[in-house]
């Protein structure tokens, strides 16, 4: 007779298998790391500098400079290059985060010889032609104007600026005045120190065979593309003692909350057992603060709790948008729930869920070349090696509820967390 | 981590497969009418199990909108014997989410291997009968009237859709958005409407099981008749909805809203997903914005510089959608010198034939999308899932032959019918200075 009040048997996740990134160097000594892996003829290619906004003289030049790389080279003007991109079916992809710059491209593996030799040209000899700066500026200028319509955009930037500081990288502080001091030169600039092959590293990830290292290689192994290394500048963090902070946007119906402070860094001991609180906290949906705010009291669409890890700095983050009349509700929820966790075991019943719900993840993040490929760059970016990863596993069978209670106690003190709400007061 | 509902989907939602990497599925139909398709992937430790229930906003009464995505997040407040969904789930090592479009709602999670049959015994419960709980209902009202006003109310442009939808749409229930037409709508629902709605739409007669990753297909079945099985057939009515009359002459309308932007918008009235003119649609719109080098990008946005973004795309609904243009014009350009620059090139698109190389470029773009998508074994799940209710699950293995099979002057011909100025509805969204 069928039960279904009962849960089937319950099997433990006992084997997870963590395939690693191989590594290869390229003839001038780029190092290639890769994911030979998945079902599908794809391959999907980084290449990564250390570009990010951390080593721009002035807002905008580290993005800008990034975006415009494939925006005209020596051999191929802009349409010429997005009309082989296109093609081939192709995508090129660039972004750039606070560390590094990254050019990316995803191909079909039969494509792979066509679409680099065009990679090439625009990663080396890029050109930076005026008429299409004017239009990405114009772009950029539009998407600027949009994203700081929005709330959750204000108080992002705010936080960032709280917590790090105006002047240094890590705050978001990009003014609209800020395009119309851009520079063509500046730009070339930025991309002549710091976009060539001694500042490069490259990650591989989908059907990677020895024709594809053949062709990296090929491509991008030669020493034509060499510049001195340029020096990495320090900045101090400069902290608002200001714990509160409320930015005004008129007419809105919902406010966005960010609550933070400074975190570990993933060296350090704490660092797994802190992420498997924060994921009780509030990373996961079955979450506290999701089962407070949003499944109790129906405060808001979404909550969540982030640990975000920089180069110089992490920070743990909180994040809602509520109905302005919830504000202050939430922000209370928020303390009480770090309370609970201070003051209260967790039960063996919810240590037990999370755990599971852990494990499910790290299966998750060894499953596919690209899933491969990220787990490799989150330990790759800090230095580490697969240990890493032993590690949170053995902390994450181990771990029991007074440890975290302890942890809680240190970490966790509504007191020490910087507040921003950005909307209609 | 937040559930995604009630999203519009941008062109080409579906991706079909690559003619010679076929996805091979076995399909069977329970007796009470439950459909179960079964995708074997052996590169994975994971399974997917995706319930697709045959219901979206398109079935709503007029009064009563919103219904469809409010009963999604009611399907995680607890069933008949589970008091919670995601609890035991997460024991299991499982994640789930699910969306809800004006066709259909899609239920999915995945879980190690092992332990798939927690994903029958949680799907097939809410199957068999909610626990509608009161404190459900109350909650779930107000954290989707949140969601109504982070998507749309408090979200520059976030009026769009609605507004188009209303102006093209007169008597299908397409007018209206999956998150509802307003507010009150949601308010307003009581528990006996939320039982009548489950009832007539939940079965297992109006849904399709889907399950991916290292499974076979009789270990599934067996499952599903285990779990499944005993759920009793509903005898769910066929749908019966008004169709659109033929839009005879030019919609405009014009809104001012503090945006940063003025920006246009056109929205043409097109075939059904099933019509075979659906395909060279769709490549319609890659030949004018898909990509860098299309026609709309490349004219209009690098060279002429008229605009800053500037993106045609179908909505991908099931019965007759709609072809969208949107652009945000540049700096001092007017909405009228826009509209006029847009017009050239969908004439364009009516009086040349696409060039052969063109053509070509545009189905290669296809067909690489077609086979980054099935990369994935929760893609996979979900795209036999959506096609299965659309029609047949085998149409993913198909579709790439019939994008192919599309010529220059099928392009030509389905320009000239949609791309006529009584066709249409304008939508001038106008900054407020």
């Amino acid at each position: 007779m069928l039960n279904r009040k009962i849960q089937p048997i319950v099997n433990p996740i006992e084997h997870i298998d963590l395939v690693k990134a191989e590594k290869r160097m390229l003839s001038n000594g780029i190092p290639v790391h890769f994911v030979n892996a998945g079902t599908q003829n794809v391959v999907k290619i980084d290449f990564i500098f250390e570009a990010g906004t951390w080593f721009q003289k002035s807002n905008l030049v580290a993005s800008l400079c990034n975006s415009m790389i494939e925006e005209g080279s020596e051999n191929y003007t802009a349409a010429e290059i997005a009309e082989k991109v296109d093609f081939y079916g192709a995508y090129i992809q660039l972004t750039v985060d606070q560390n590094q710059g990254f050019v990316s491209v995803v191909s079909l593996g039969k494509y792979l010889p066509a679409i680099l030799g065009v990679m090439e040209d625009l990663i080396k000899r890029s050109v930076f032609p005026e008429y299409e700066l004017e239009v990405l500026i114009d772009k950029n200028k539009q998407k600027w104007l949009l994203e700081n319509e929005k709330v959750r955009t204000l108080c992002q930037k705010k936080f960032t600026q709280v917590m790090f500081g105006d002047a240094h990288p890590y705050a978001i502080n990009n003014k609209l005045e800020d395009f119309d001091l851009i520079k063509r030169g500046d730009l070339m600039q930025f991309y002549h120190a710091f976009y060539h092959s001694g500042n490069c590293h490259i990650i591989a990830a989908g059907m990677i065979d020895e024709q594809v290292l053949g062709l990296l290689d090929k491509h991008f192994g030669g020493s034509d593309w060499g510049h001195n290394q340029v020096a990495k500048p320090e900045y101090e963090i400069c902290t608002d003692p200001v714990k509160m902070h409320h930015v005004e946007k008129s007419g809105g119906i919902q406010s966005a909350i960010r609550v933070g402070k400074f975190w570990v860094p993933k060296t350090h001991r704490d660092y797994h057992a802190l992420s498997i609180l924060v994921t009780i906290f509030g990373g996961y949906f079955g979450s506290r603060l999701m089962t407070n705010i949003r499944e109790e009291k129906g405060y808001t669409y979404g909550i969540g709790s982030f640990v975000l890890t920089l180069k110089q700095a992490s920070y743990l983050v909180i994040s809602t948008e509520v109905g302005n009349e919830y504000v202050e509700p939430t922000l209370a929820e928020i303390a009480v729930e770090m309370k609970r966790l201070q003051t209260e075991l967790v039960s063996e019943n919810e240590l037990e869920t999370v755990k599971s719900y852990l494990l499910g993840e790290f299966l998750r993040d060894f499953d596919g070349p690209f899933a491969l490929a990220g787990s490799f760059k989150a330990i790759n970016d800090f230095d580490l090696d697969y240990s890493f990863y032993d590690e949170a596993l053995k902390v994450l069978r181990n771990i029991t509820s007074a440890e975290l209670r302890t942890l809680a106690l240190q970490y966790l003190n509504p007191e020490d967390f910087y507040t921003v709400v950005a909307g209609s007061k | 981590m937040l559930r995604v509902t009630g999203s519009e989907f941008r062109s080409n939602p579906q991706p079909a497969t690559h003619n010679s990497t076929m996805i091979h599925f076995e399909r069977t139909k329970l007796a009470n009418g439950l459909t179960v398709i079964v995708h074997q992937d052996k590169t994975t430790p994971m399974v997917a199990v995706d319930v697709c229930y045959n219901v979206g906003s398109r079935d709503e009464h007029p009064d009563r909108t919103g219904f469809a995505h409010l009963f999604e997040h009611l399907m995680f407040g607890g069933s008949k014997h589970i008091p919670l969904y995601d609890e035991p789930l997460q024991k299991a090592g499982g994640d789930n989410n699910a969306f809800t479009s004006n066709d259909l709602t899609n239920y999915y999670l995945t879980l190690p291997k092992n332990n798939i049959e927690t994903g029958f015994w949680l799907e097939s419960d809410r199957m068999l009968e909610l626990a509608f709980s009161k404190k459900s209902l109350d909650v779930q009202r107000n954290v989707v009237i949140e969601e109504f006003k982070q998507r749309q109310l408090n979200q520059p442009y976030g009026d769009v859709w609605p507004l188009l939808r209303q102006l093209a749409y007169k008597v299908h229930p397409y007018q209206w958005p999956t998150i509802g037409r307003e507010i009150s709508h949601i308010e307003k629902a009581t528990m006996q409407q939320v039982k009548d709605f489950f009832f007539a739409h939940y079965a297992p007669d109006n849904a399709v099981l889907v399950v991916t990753g290292d499974v076979d297909f009789d270990q599934v079945v067996k499952l599903a008749d285990r779990w499944f099985g005993p759920i009793p057939n509903r005898n769910v009515k066929p749908r019966n909805i008004p169709q659109e009359p033929e839009q005879t002459e030019i919609r405009e309308q014009t809104v001012i809203r503090g945006v940063p932007n003025d920006t246009i918008y056109m929205a043409y009235h097109m075939s059904d997903r099933l019509d075979p003119m659906y395909y060279a649609t769709d490549m319609v719109s890659d030949v004018l914005s898909n990509g860098n080098s299309s026609r709309m990008y490349l004219n209009l946005v690098q060279k002429e510089k008229l605009f800053t973004e500037l993106d045609a795309y179908l909505s991908g609904d099931y019965e007759p959608g709609l072809f969208v243009v949107s652009g945000k014009p540049s700096d001092g350009v007017s909405l009228e010198t826009a509209r006029k620059a847009i017009e050239r090139e969908l004439d364009r698109m009516k009086q040349d034939r696409v060039p052969e190389y063109e053509l070509e470029k545009v189905k290669n773009k296809v067909e690489a999308n077609i086979v980054y998508g099935e990369m994935n074994y929760l893609t996979k799940a979900m795209n036999l899932a959506t096609n299965e209710i659309l029609d047949d699950a085998s149409l993913i293995n198909s579709q790439v032959e019939s994008y192919r099979e599309v010529t220059s002057e099928q392009i030509q011909e389905v320009s000239q019918h949609i791309f006529r100025p009584e066709n249409c509805s304008v939508l001038n969204y106008i900054a407020k200075k």
